[in-house]
């Protein structure tokens, strides 16, 4: 899929406001960290462009197409379901098993008298995992048959900000350490919800990596065949 | 595979360009003229609204930065977890679990949980005082090595939330009663925040400022 260049059609304005109002210009793409302005340019699958003062990244050209990406969201929910259904651990001491799920991990620190910690892990670990999962789907499997959501600007928004506050990685990181830690007085088996979680954390890694500049272009395209 | 593109200006607010911080366009005023940083304006593709530089970055950054110094010290003084079975109760802080780690061995694990629970906050915190003073005196060199601090301390920052997970799944783990039980204490809750507080830091500081124009300083 190659961006188009041209300038989109502007918005009619009133006229008190015609000076002041904002014009699209597509042909640029502004470093977010240093704020040089560069010239946009159609990337190949599997290109980079950076920044030309800082380096920063400024656009990844897309390996994966967007039926791909319909894919993992599809796959990222079933390992999200397996993940909070399912036991992470199996723990044993003198024959009294105890297999143990996330959402009761989280029960158990909120009984234990500690409400904020158990909804700071909560957040981070499931409810942003969660939203990012159903926004992308939200957004995907219209977008892939050329339809546009309804409130797509407000579903963009807020997976952005879902995106940022996802930490599956550290939890995955931080699940092998407490099976470390309690290998000691008892015997743990990892439970499937653990695989799902580490399968997880490669399918939103891979899919988030590629930024959500594809999607607003796409959408772009989608509310101009619909106007 | 790295495509080189052609840098126009060298700042895109003294060109009247904003850049949407949420979905990335390019807009500038249909008659040219170079926007105040204080005026508002509405992103034309997704309606967000549009600066040129983050508005109070400076002063949000210093607050966050402060709540988190302040909740250092309790964060690593109070225990984060006990412990209890027949033969006691024992009260663990951060410093005493990379210890435990450290001492059965696993050692790898114990730098893993130091370079997450100790060494990033502190880093943290160091660097993004050190962005800021410098940013808040418009220092003009060195700008790429303090782009790739920042860089760095954005990429890591979610990282020391490490010992907050550990110890909600220890806590929902081990639940044996007399045989042993794990539970968590106020400690955790400070951690936790002050690794928000950091993280909130780091999002606050706009990287720009790290880069002044002739409009930050004009006889540069």
């Amino acid at each position: 899929m190659t961006p188009t260049l041209a300038p989109t059609a502007p918005r009619p304005a009133p006229a008190a406001d015609e000076a002041a109002a904002l014009q699209p210009r597509p042909d640029l793409v502004i470093c977010e960290e240093c704020d040089a302005v560069h010239q946009r340019v159609a990337l190949e699958p599997g290109q980079t462009a950076h920044c030309q003062r800082c380096e920063a990244l400024l656009g990844r050209g897309h390996r994966v197409s967007l039926n791909g990406l319909l894919a993992f969201a599809v796959a990222s929910l079933l390992f999200f379901l397996i993940g909070n259904a399912t036991p992470l651990v199996s723990i044993s001491v003198r024959g009294v098993a105890n297999a143990i799920s996330l959402p009761e991990a989280l029960w158990h620190t909120w009984q234990a008298g500690q409400p904020l910690s158990a909804m700071l892990a909560a957040a981070t670990a499931l409810v942003f995992p969660l939203m990012v999962i159903v926004l992308r789907l939200y957004l995907l499997v219209p977008m892939s048959r050329g339809q546009l959501p309804p409130r797509f600007m407000q579903a963009m928004r807020l997976v952005r900000f879902a995106t940022r506050w996802n930490m599956v990685e550290v939890f995955m990181l931080g699940a092998l350490i407490a099976v470390v830690r309690s290998a000691g007085l008892a015997s743990v088996v990892p439970g499937p919800a653990l695989f799902a979680y580490g399968a997880l954390t490669l399918l939103l890694t891979s899919s988030s990596a590629a930024g959500l500049h594809r999607l607003w272009q796409l959408g772009d395209e989608l509310q101009g065949t619909r106007r | 595979m790295k495509r080189t593109v052609r840098q126009v200006f060298a700042s895109g607010r003294c060109a009247g360009l904003y850049n949407c911080a949420s979905c990335g366009l390019v807009s500038q005023r249909r008659d040219g003229q170079v926007p105040h940083d204080d005026e508002a304006a509405h992103c034309p593709r997704c309606g967000s609204a549009l600066h040129l530089r983050v508005p109070d970055s400076l002063e949000r950054t210093w607050a966050c930065l402060l709540a988190a110094v302040l909740l250092y010290a309790p964060a690593n003084l109070l225990p984060i977890m006990s412990t209890a079975n027949v033969f006691g109760h024992e009260e663990h802080t951060i410093l005493g679990g990379i210890r435990e780690l450290w001492d059965a061995r696993s050692w790898g694990l114990a730098l893993i949980v130091f370079v997450a629970s100790i060494a990033v906050p502190i880093l943290k915190i160091a660097s993004l005082s050190f962005l800021a003073f410098t940013a808040q005196r418009c220092s003009c060199v060195n700008g790429l090595p303090r782009t790739r601090l920042y860089r760095l301390v954005e990429a890591v920052g979610h990282w020391s939330m490490l010992d907050v997970f550990v110890v909600v799944l220890l806590v929902g783990m081990v639940q044996f009663g007399a045989f042993g039980s794990v539970e968590p204490e106020a400690g955790l809750l400070a951690f936790g925040a002050v690794v928000v507080l950091t993280m909130l830091a780091s999002a606050s500081f706009d990287p720009r400022l790290l880069w002044p124009d002739e409009i930050d300083a004009p006889h540069a």
